[in-house]
């Protein structure tokens, strides 16, 4: 009956304020949750519970020798027959010194109070079926006991009670999941001591505590061992393919960039090496030409090693820019797509126009795209040379909707698609090439109203943007290249 | 290239190139092929930036040969510490590829035009008389950035040079691909004046960046 020592639990805090102290321990005192007794205002009913209490409960049983620290294990097994309704299932239950209590071994409720009583509503928990109740004792010193009434009460009124008495079962099992696995065999009936207030309880118990209405625990699927390890699998599943795809990612990452560190020291290593000794074999070619007289055999001979040089200058000069990463630009493709149409048509007569949208981004334009697509509009420029009879022609570039459009109009003598064969072959190798980019080629023409490509291909959107930002912001790109190069 | 004062020139003593180029063989084939040209004489080489910067003052030649590479001091920054000593002086710059990144630097920092280095002789001649006779060469896609750097220097109001509608007009043709002869006719002017408009621009660009140049390279962290 007595509280446990507040002050002792207080005295490790230091408190300085006594009335602090006193209205904590107050506070304690009068909140003691769920107990009624019967020299508290709650406990005016004592005569009634009492008066009821033998009804309700059964006899004192026990083992059939008590000592000291001793742990005893009873139980019983009742069942509910199918189709029975509870509607009401009240049980009352005190152990000398103090219970565990399981019911279809799952504990329920623990008491340490012997001099009371707990009353426990397992309405929710009865439905149909042979239930196991399994109370684990623990005496103290001297007599133990366990006193036990439940009342289970069915739609129809019928009342069925299972109380405390020779029926009971003590067993010599142990260990922490003894309830669980309850057998008959080995068990022997508990021994009965006395009804209540028979010798060594005459006064006791006194008390009512109510446990409040147990129901079931829903036990969602989500819940169940087997749910949780797949789940905990399933996350180390993921986490691990997660880190292996990072380390793929981090890998390929790597690897790209390294292969763009190449592709610019190829570039670089062409133009540094191969250009500017080409560059002096052609002067010492223009020299040595000079140097001869003006009839002389060899001074044609130096005339066409010079245009060999100019024309290799030129196509590495093709090469270098194909190569080179830092050329993997919208702008670069467009700079470069002006200029070789430009050199392109000024030995044809053709007159070549450009319209290209000023301020062309620096966005990234990998080579397989912008090869491909230079050379499909190198196709074009080609058959528009060789075929249109026209004088002038418009090389249009512009972006729209994150789409790249180059525009090859001539103003020739156009032809009839339908009637264009298997002999084009040109038409067939820009599709093919727009194909493999994923992009699309459109040729539209009439018989004299000109030739139209259309050659579309997708813009890497936003990809690698963030991160070129920082390298190839459009300011300082040359910048960079010529203190590189110089260095 | 048309060359229309060759008359005057041969009259007058040849015209003064120095040439400014790191490869010693590089450099002699070039001195060779300069002195090849009638009217023309390489009157001296330098090897670096910093040479050019020391001997040119002095030389005061006509035309500067410029490579665009050069150890330590680049070729762009030499031309714009040179123009801002020399102002008059034409600079010529030579690349061994069309780089249209490098050709507009060299450009903005005061050069008067550009040469590939595997042009032809002839070629060299016409460019280095062009510039000689107020001309100034400009391809489509420099006239596009150029038009460009304008605009984005329009709003700066710091350097405050704009262009005129007809100097604009002008760029915005070339870089559509007319030549200036084109130009001439569409506009209702004569080749000469579109040269001259040309030279302006490129003068313009001179003003802005000297600005520029002087920050740039004259606290010598370039």
């Amino acid at each position: 009956m007595t509280p446990p020592q507040p002050k002792l639990f207080f005295s490790g805090l230091a408190w300085r304020g006594g009335s602090c102290l006193t209205v904590l321990l107050v506070l304690f005192l009068f909140f003691q949750p769920g107990k009624i007794h019967a020299d508290e205002p709650g406990g005016t009913n004592l005569v009634d519970w009492v008066a009821q209490a033998t009804n309700h409960l059964g006899q004192w049983i026990w083992e059939t020798n008590a000592f000291d620290k001793q742990t005893v294990r009873l139980w019983r097994a009742f069942e509910i027959p199918a189709g029975a309704k509870v509607t009401n299932a009240t049980m009352h239950i005190t152990v000398d010194n103090g219970y565990t209590l399981f019911l279809d071994g799952k504990e329920i409720g623990r008491g340490s109070d012997w001099r009371t009583v707990s009353e426990y509503d397992i309405t929710q928990l009865l439905g149909p079926g042979r239930h196991v109740l399994a109370v684990e004792g623990f005496n103290d010193r001297l007599e133990g006991g366990l006193i036990f009434g439940l009342q289970v009460q069915s739609a129809n009124r019928a009342v069925a009670e299972i109380k405390s008495d020779g029926s009971w079962w003590v067993t010599p099992q142990t260990g922490r999941t003894w309830a669980a696995k309850i057998q008959a065999n080995g068990s022997h009936p508990a021994k009965v001591i006395g009804p209540m207030h028979s010798h060594p309880w005459e006064v006791w118990p006194y008390g009512l505590a109510r446990v409040p209405p147990l129901s079931p625990v829903m036990v969602h699927f989500w819940q169940r061992g087997w749910v949780q390890l797949t789940l905990l699998l399933i996350c180390t599943g993921a986490v691990v393919f997660c880190s292996w795809l990072l380390t793929q990612l981090s890998a390929q990452v790597k690897a790209q960039k390294f292969l763009q560190v190449e592709r610019a020291r190829i570039a670089r290593d062409i133009h540094d090496d191969l250009g500017a000794q080409l560059t002096q074999l052609l002067l010492l070619g223009e020299v040595a030409q000079r140097e001869q007289p003006e009839d002389s055999p060899a001074r044609g001979q130096f005339t066409q090693i010079c245009a060999g040089a100019r024309e290799l200058a030129q196509a590495m000069d093709e090469v270098v820019w194909a190569v080179n990463s830092r050329r993997d630009t919208v702008r670069d493709f467009t700079t470069y797509v002006c200029k070789y149409a430009q050199i392109f048509l000024s030995a044809t007569n053709l007159r070549c126009r450009l319209d290209v949208e000023s301020e062309m981004p620096v966005t990234t334009f990998d080579l397989p795209v912008r090869r491909n697509l230079f050379l499909a509009v190198k196709e074009a420029l080609n058959n528009a040379a060789k075929h249109s009879q026209a004088d002038e022609l418009y090389l249009r570039i512009f972006r729209r909707e994150r789409r790249l459009s180059v525009i090859v109009e001539d103003n020739g003598r156009g032809f009839d698609p339908t009637q264009a064969g298997a002999g084009r072959n040109g038409l067939t190798n820009m599709t093919q090439r727009m194909d493999e980019i994923g992009g699309t080629c459109e040729v539209s023409s009439q018989p004299g109203g000109g030739c139209l490509v259309i050659f579309t291909v997708p813009l890497a959107t936003g990809r690698r943007g963030w991160f070129r930002r920082a390298t190839a912001n459009d300011e300082n790109a040359g910048r960079i290249e010529t203190s590189e190069i110089r260095s | 290239m048309k060359s229309p004062v060759i008359p005057a020139i041969v009259a007058r003593p040849a015209v003064k190139v120095v040439l400014v180029e790191d490869k010693p063989g590089v450099r002699e084939s070039w001195v060779k092929l300069i002195n090849s040209l009638p009217g023309f004489s390489c009157v001296q080489t330098c090897a670096s930036g910093e040479d050019a910067l020391r001997v040119i003052p002095s030389v005061n030649p006509d035309v500067v040969l410029m490579d665009i590479f050069l150890p330590r001091m680049s070729g762009i920054e030499c031309t714009a510490r040179l123009k801002l000593q020399l102002p008059k002086i034409q600079i010529l710059i030579l690349t061994a590829v069309e780089d249209d990144e490098l050709v507009f630097m060299a450009l903005e920092a005061g050069a008067d035009g550009y040469l590939l280095k595997r042009t032809t002789p002839e070629d060299l001649k016409a460019a280095m008389l062009d510039v000689l006779g107020g001309g100034a060469p400009m391809t489509s896609e420099i006239a596009r950035r150029v038009v460009e750097s304008f605009r984005r220097a329009a709003k700066q109001p710091k350097l405050d040079v704009r262009l005129s509608a007809r100097e604009e007009e002008v760029l915005i043709l070339l870089s559509k691909g007319y030549s200036n002869k084109e130009i001439a006719h569409q506009l209702a002017i004569g080749a000469e004046t579109v040269g001259s408009h040309l030279k302006h621009i490129y003068e313009k660009m001179h003003v802005r960046s000297r600005a520029e140049a002087v920050a740039r390279y004259m606290t010598g962290k370039a």
